[in-house]
């Protein structure tokens, strides 16, 4: 394959993993939140369950532990888009690939640009 | 491993954030003096290509689940610990300000365990091993582990000092579900290494420390 078709190529599978990734992620909490769940009380470390009611209030009680109340409104928060399930958090998850695409590619060409 | 805003005290997260910026513009000036022009799309198509995989929660046992980090991938394929860096960087601005994902305060320490321990851990674990096993598919393989491992390690303490995790247990936790998260990073990292050596050969020279083999 030429530089051209690789760069497509390269587009496309990231176009596609971000399409897919709504459909197949696991919903399970991540290795941080597992943590955290297991260690406030909300989870077993070893367990499979997480108790929902027990969740909400470790996440209150770790802000009174740091004091870090800050919060930020994202646009798409946790890749969801209002109103659209699935194909709502596929299309702002391949947004994401695009900004970070061309912004990658921005960067680098200023970067690069005066040699 | 996004840390969240409410995981660590600002004036914590204000000195990660110092440290942070340290190496981000050590990367800067890696792209700046060593990226090639003609490397621009590939390293823009890696840091794209990081983002959708980190969308992929991989379910691993005991209720828990983990993604790639794609820092020590970045790093084999670009030859540099601070390419890691630059892309990592990249991937954790949009995750924080578009989608939430890892908090603002704290993206410095997001930045600081993804991008700097996982490039250099990755970075300088393949060029050790490559060295001795002369095959960059088991070396990126257990370089893409021990980046997810020692990140998550360097996490753990930094819950410890901000008081949100007991070190013991935090590490204990930490470690036991990142050893497993760990084989989802070498896995992805080696089998990604293979589809872009073969993809782009000329690469395999330019990645420092690889043997060329037939």
């Amino acid at each position: 394959m030429d530089r051209k078709n690789l760069i497509i190529a390269g587009v496309v599978i990231a176009l596609a993993i971000a399409v897919a990734a709504p459909f197949i992620a696991s919903g399970n909490p991540d290795g941080l939140e597992s943590a955290f769940f297991g260690i406030f009380g909300a989870k077993e470390i070893h367990g499979e369950s997480l108790d929902e009611h027990a969740a909400a209030s470790a996440e209150e009680k770790v802000t009174g532990i740091t004091g870090n109340t800050f919060e930020f409104a994202s646009p798409f928060p946790d890749y969801t888009l209002e109103g659209l399930a699935k194909p709502g958090e596929s299309l702002v998850i391949a947004l994401g690939v695009l900004v970070v695409l061309v912004a990658g590619f921005g960067l680098g060409k200023v970067l690069t640009r005066d040699r | 491993m996004h840390i969240p805003d409410a995981f660590i005290p600002i004036p914590q997260a204000a000195a990660y954030w110092a440290i942070a910026l340290v190496f981000i513009a050590l990367s800067l000036r890696w792209a700046r003096n060593e990226m090639k022009e003609e490397k621009v799309p590939l390293v823009a198509i890696l840091a794209a290509g990081i983002f959708a995989i980190q969308a992929i929660n991989i379910p691993i046992p005991w209720g828990t689940s983990g993604h790639m980090m794609g820092a020590a991938l970045a790093a084999i394929v670009l030859g540099s610990p601070f390419a890691a860096v630059f892309v990592l960087t990249l991937v954790l601005l949009v995750q924080g300000v578009l989608f939430g994902d890892g908090g603002i305060t704290v993206m410095g320490a997001n930045i600081l365990n993804m991008g700097v321990i996982g490039g250099f851990v990755g970075y300088y674990s393949y060029r050790g091993l490559n060295a001795v096993v002369k095959n960059p598919y088991p070396s990126a393989f257990a370089a893409g582990w021990l980046s997810m491992f020692v990140a998550a390690l360097v996490t753990a303490v930094e819950m410890a000092i901000a008081g949100t995790f007991p070190l013991e247990l935090g590490l204990l936790s930490m470690g036991l579900y990142h050893a497993v998260i760990g084989l989802i990073e070498g896995g992805l990292t080696a089998v990604a290494l293979y589809l872009i050596f073969t993809a782009r050969p000329d690469l395999v020279h330019e990645a420092s420390g690889v043997v060329v083999h037939g």
